[in-house]
């Protein structure tokens, strides 16, 4: 029960993305496409789970005044790993991703966790705990990148919706996506304040 | 200084461990790697020139480039042509036959914003190459430019221009230095 409730956190009352508002800046620029947002999501995930149980294992070993070098190199590691295993199996994937997926490193919400969650409790409930906030990252980052990506680009996954549907340019631009992050933002605010 | 030291040893201790995974990594997926970016670039060969029969890749003056052989006989070159976008570089083939006339362009690799830039790769369904590469098909690519023989994308006129000039200078060198190697 413990450990569903840390699963279930990540995904709406911590969710990192619209609560927390954490790793806002890859969430801005690769939600341009669905298919981006699941990449980014899953490649996410994959760094989130893995820190979280390294760091959770060699918590008791690390002293308290390096730890955060010591956190760094793991989540670089672990997004090294997932950046050539991208480049390798989904080339495609990782060229329209670019940058971002090395740039994980630097999500504050992975050091977040490592920090505030793994640091202090055992594996188990750690692998959790990231599962969640993975899952949390990934669902709205495909919210958001549908959004946009119906609206900027007329498309959804690639697929075109309807031919004489002109689409505002703005919705893949930056601003689109600042948009779209603060109305959802807002929305959520306003249904959870409801409750 | 004890706790220097202890602290200097568990650091090496977690990056020696990090270089190990990362080597291993590494190691297993580079030839996959490899292999994908080899064959995107043998697909993107056959579909500029699908009348060639082989294609061998050479050199000259910093510029690579594949000569691309029927039965024997050149029939045209793929130059590597490289060009600066708006958010970084742009990797083509451009694929010309012997008397400069472009054959076809493909882009490899960029990273231009997309909706607008990056409609320079971006095909509609149904089309056989993006259409705004299409435009450079049959153009002399010695004075291939931008607005004249083909359209800037709207909205995009810096990777447009970009495609355009990065072409038209590498493959005006490339015919200048094949034309005097050969009097020579």
């Amino acid at each position: 029960m413990k450990m569903l409730g840390e699963f279930v956190k990540g995904v709406w009352r911590e969710n990192p993305t619209f609560r927390l508002a954490l790793g806002l800046c890859p969430t801005l620029a690769v939600s341009t496409s669905v298919i981006n947002g699941i990449g980014m999501g899953v490649a996410a995930t994959f760094v989130l789970v893995g820190s979280n149980i390294f760091v959770s294992i060699i918590r008791s070993k690390i002293p308290n005044k390096v730890r955060i070098p010591c956190f760094i190199v793991v989540i670089a590691t672990f997004v090294t790993i997932a950046d050539l295993f991208m480049k390798a199996y989904t080339p495609a994937l990782s060229r329209s991703l670019g940058m971002f997926v090395p740039l994980i490193v630097v999500n504050c919400m992975v050091l977040g966790r490592a920090e505030a969650f793994s640091s202090k409790y055992p594996p188990l409930r750690s692998i959790f705990d990231a599962l969640g906030m993975g899952l949390g990252f990934t669902w709205a980052l495909i919210l958001i990148s549908a959004i946009r990506e119906v609206l900027g680009n007329g498309t959804i996954m690639g697929v075109l919706i309807n031919k004489n549907f002109q689409p505002p340019l703005f919705m893949i631009l930056a601003p689109g996506a600042l948009l779209t992050i603060g109305l959802l933002i807002g929305l959520i605010n306003y249904i959870t304040s409801r409750r | 200084m004890n706790q220097l030291i202890k602290f200097g040893i568990v650091l090496a201790l977690i990056c020696f461990a990090a270089t190990l995974v990362l080597a291993f990594t590494y190691e297993i997926t580079k030839p996959k790697i490899e292999k994908g970016l080899e064959q995107e670039e043998k697909n993107a060969l056959s579909e500029i020139m699908p009348e060639a029969d082989s294609f061998d890749a050479k050199s000259t003056d910093g510029i690579d480039y594949f000569e691309a052989l029927s039965s024997g006989k050149t029939i045209g070159y793929c130059i590597k042509v490289t060009g600066t976008g708006y958010n970084g570089y742009i990797r083509m083939i451009a694929g010309i036959d012997e008397k400069g006339t472009i054959k076809g362009i493909r882009v490899l690799e960029q990273y231009e914003t997309p909706g607008l830039g990056a409609r320079i790769n971006e095909k509609k369904p149904g089309e056989k190459e993006p259409a705004f590469l299409k435009q450079f098909n049959g153009k002399n690519a010695r004075a291939l430019e931008i607005k004249k023989d083909v359209d800037a994308i709207t909205g995009a006129t810096i990777s447009s221009k970009a495609v355009t000039d990065a072409v038209r200078d590498t493959t005006s060198q490339f015919l200048d230095k094949i034309k005097t190697g050969k009097t020579r």
